[in-house]
């Protein structure tokens, strides 16, 4: 089941507008305050000069000194902002020499401004004043009194440039985020593109064309590309088993079935009943065992094809052993045999595995059991409980087989070198892959009647597996 | 005895109709889903014996429209699928027995035989095996039309035996019928088991042991 969650690129999109924003939050804040700092610079330079410019233009007259304040000063503090200037010239008992507004320079400002000059920002008249102070040692001819020189303006300018600074930096930033943004578009475009020539080439392709992937992918792609190349291999390998298997399934039926249709053809051509029974006998018997091998050879194709993964369970082995074999003790083949369960163990055993599979694989045994051996042999199915393995085993009186042909007794059409009894050995290669299937062991050797006993090794079910 | 046998192969429904008429059986074949349920609607039968893949519907619906009007003729399932799951949800929703395509007539003859003596005895509550009778009421068993007076566990036996004649009764039902659920000797079963064999000796009719599984009351064949 596919289920779309959004687009690569809007996931993309989503985490670079959040780092973008994250870090454009902490520019811009940086930028504003860098701002501040520059257009702070600016007119405090101003300020200085402006006090500079005033500290020439003290002059002494009769132990007094005497301000003329040049035109230059205040041109320096006007700024384009229509500003209020403000400066003061106080001797050393704080007493205006000149000045032009009454702004109180206190005391404990004036005494501050004595040992380094002082920068401060003050209400004044309800708005906000930048202030400079310095004492400058100004030497008269009779007298060396300190002069305090300050000076100040409003803060439109500072703000007015803080504002321009700030908004260029603003500016930068937007370009630079769009740029980014564009660029990031074609980034995607660029990167995506081998997914979209992966995409064309899988949409092209023929629902049966199985080939492996001819196409160019970076690294990142790399694996998935195998895996889907490794996924058509194994379409290709199953859809050739199953084509192998059609084949040898149809001319395993056919061989039967021509001797369906000659004996027929035959019979329907002669006159005599004896002759009719004769044939038709025949034909059931085939009928028989032409049934049987079409169930078989559907239990080795289910088998073999199976992709139903998890399809297991925990069994009870013995509750199976015993339903299996009531089974078959109910059935018109087991008439004349002894089928009989020996005694199980009381506790039940239990197994990791699929029921029908089990069924199939007792079923099985049972089966050739019932085959390979004369009417009234004693058949018995029984469990045995090892340190580290559950036993199942079917054992018979009959007349068994020979040591060298048991080795190979379970490859598909294998008879034990018995022609005299129907069947198309496909019962122990079936048998074969179920053990296998489940992890089980299966071993063929003489009973101690002289038989054969079938015994198959399940692993328990541990208690790992259990939870 | 009415049979109705549903079947869409013409070859099978034929062959099932002459191996089930020589019974002392009315046999009617239909081959369609919608017939089937006209005809059960309407008359009374005995025996269905239900093919699951029909051309126009699935045979499981018919089993399951079936029980649930209260119906409760006995119902044989025959089917080419031979999965579990199948067998599990035919006989979940109230089918008598199941049969795998290809099942040999003889095989059939003998389940078909078993699920009318079942539906005999739903009525009369009388059960009927060869030469024996057991009337169930009354605990009357008669062998050859004589009373046979038997003790109260080989009664028990009997009765027991004769619900499943024709297949195998589980010893573990047998053993709960005679001695409750407690814990008996392996013999003690096996001891009531042989003093029936000498009554019904020479009745055609015996008691088959199959080991470790189970006891059946068949008839001697010749």
């Amino acid at each position: 089941m596919i289920e779309v969650e959004g687009t690569l690129k809007s996931r993309l999109a989503i985490w670079l507008l959040a780092t973008v924003s994250a870090l454009g939050v902490l520019l811009l804040v940086e930028a504003y305050f860098s701002s501040q700092h520059a257009a702070e610079r600016a007119y405090d330079s101003q300020l200085e000069a402006a006090a500079l410019t005033i500290a020439e233009a003290v002059q002494w007259e009769a132990g007094q000194p005497v301000v003329k304040i040049p035109s230059a000063a205040l041109q320096i503090l006007a700024t384009r902002h229509q500003e209020r200037v403000f400066y003061a010239v106080l001797d050393a008992d704080g007493q205006r020499v000149s000045g032009n507004l009454d702004l109180d320079i206190a005391p404990e400002w004036r005494r501050r401004a004595s040992s380094q000059p002082i920068w401060m920002n003050e209400a004044y008249q309800g708005t906000q004043w930048r202030l400079y102070g310095r004492e400058l040692d100004s030497a008269g001819w009779e007298t060396q009194d300190p002069v305090q020189i300050w000076v100040g303006h409003t803060m439109t300018g500072r703000e007015a440039l803080t504002e321009v600074l700030f908004e260029q930096a603003v500016t930068r930033f937007v370009i630079m985020v769009l740029l980014a943004g564009i660029l990031m578009l074609l980034a995607m475009r660029v990167a995506l593109a081998p997914l979209r020539r992966l995409r064309q080439q899988l949409r092209r392709r023929d629902a049966d064309d199985m080939r492996p992937l001819d196409t160019r992918v970076p690294e990142e792609m790399r694996e998935m590309a195998e895996t889907l190349d490794s996924l058509f291999t194994r379409q290709r390998q199953g859809r050739e088993a199953l084509l192998r298997f059609t084949a040898d399934a149809s001319h395993q039926l056919k061989t039967p079935l021509a001797g369906l249709q000659t004996t027929s053809e035959l019979a329907l051509k002669r006159d005599s009943p004896d002759a009719w029974r004769q044939a038709l006998v025949e034909v059931h018997g085939s009928a028989e065992r032409t049934s049987r091998l079409a169930s078989q050879l559907l239990s080795m194709a289910r088998l073999r094809h199976a992709v139903e993964a998890n399809a297991t369970s925990r069994i009870d082995a013995l509750a199976l052993l015993h339903e299996t074999a009531f089974d078959w003790a109910q059935r018109d083949a087991a008439q004349a045999h002894d089928i009989g369960l020996a005694p199980l163990p009381a506790s039940p055993q239990y197994i990791q595995g699929e029921v029908w599979a089990l069924r199939e694989l007792l079923g099985n045994l049972i089966d050739n059991a019932l085959r390979y051996t004369p009417p009234g042999s004693v058949i018995t199915l029984g469990a045995v409980c090892h340190a580290q393995t559950l036993e199942l085993y079917i054992e018979d009186d009959g007349p068994g087989v020979s040591p060298d042909v048991m080795a190979h007794l379970h490859h598909p059409f294998e008879r034990g070198d018995r022609q005299d009894t129907e069947g198309s050995g496909l019962g122990l290669a079936i048998v074969d892959s179920i053990v296998r299937r489940h992890e089980a062991r299966m071993q063929v050797e003489s009973a101690e009647k002289g038989g054969l006993r079938v015994r198959l090794l399940f692993p328990y079910l541990t208690q790992h597996e259990e939870e | 005895m009415r049979l109705l046998v549903i079947e869409d192969d013409p070859l099978i429904a034929r062959s099932l109709e002459q191996a089930l008429t020589p019974l002392g059986n009315i046999v009617e074949v239909f081959t369609h889903h919608a017939q089937a349920r006209e005809a059960l609607q309407g008359g009374q039968f005995d025996l269905v014996l239900l093919d699951l893949g029909l051309p126009d519907g699935n045979g499981l619906t018919l089993l399951a429209e079936l029980r649930q009007r209260g119906d409760t003729t006995p119902v044989l399932i025959l089917t080419a699928r031979d999965g579990v799951d199948d067998r599990v949800e035919g006989l979940d929703l109230g089918a008598d027995d199941y049969l795998a395509k290809p099942f040999s007539l003889a095989e059939l003859e003998a389940r078909v035989r078993a699920l009318l003596r079942r539906s005999q005895q739903r009525v009369d509550n009388r059960l009927v095996f060869g030469a024996l009778t057991f009337d169930a009421a009354s605990g009357v068993v008669t062998l050859n039309d004589r009373v046979l007076d038997l003790p109260r566990r080989e009664l028990c036996l009997l009765e027991g035996l004769m619900l499943h004649a024709g297949s195998i009764t589980p010893r573990e039902a047998l053993e709960n019928r005679l001695f409750g659920y407690g814990d008996v000797g392996p013999n003690a079963l096996e001891v009531y088991i042989s003093r029936l064999r000498k009554r019904l000796d020479g009745s055609g009719l015996r008691i088959r042991t199959f080991r470790g599984l189970g006891y059946r009351l068949e008839e001697v064949s010749s």
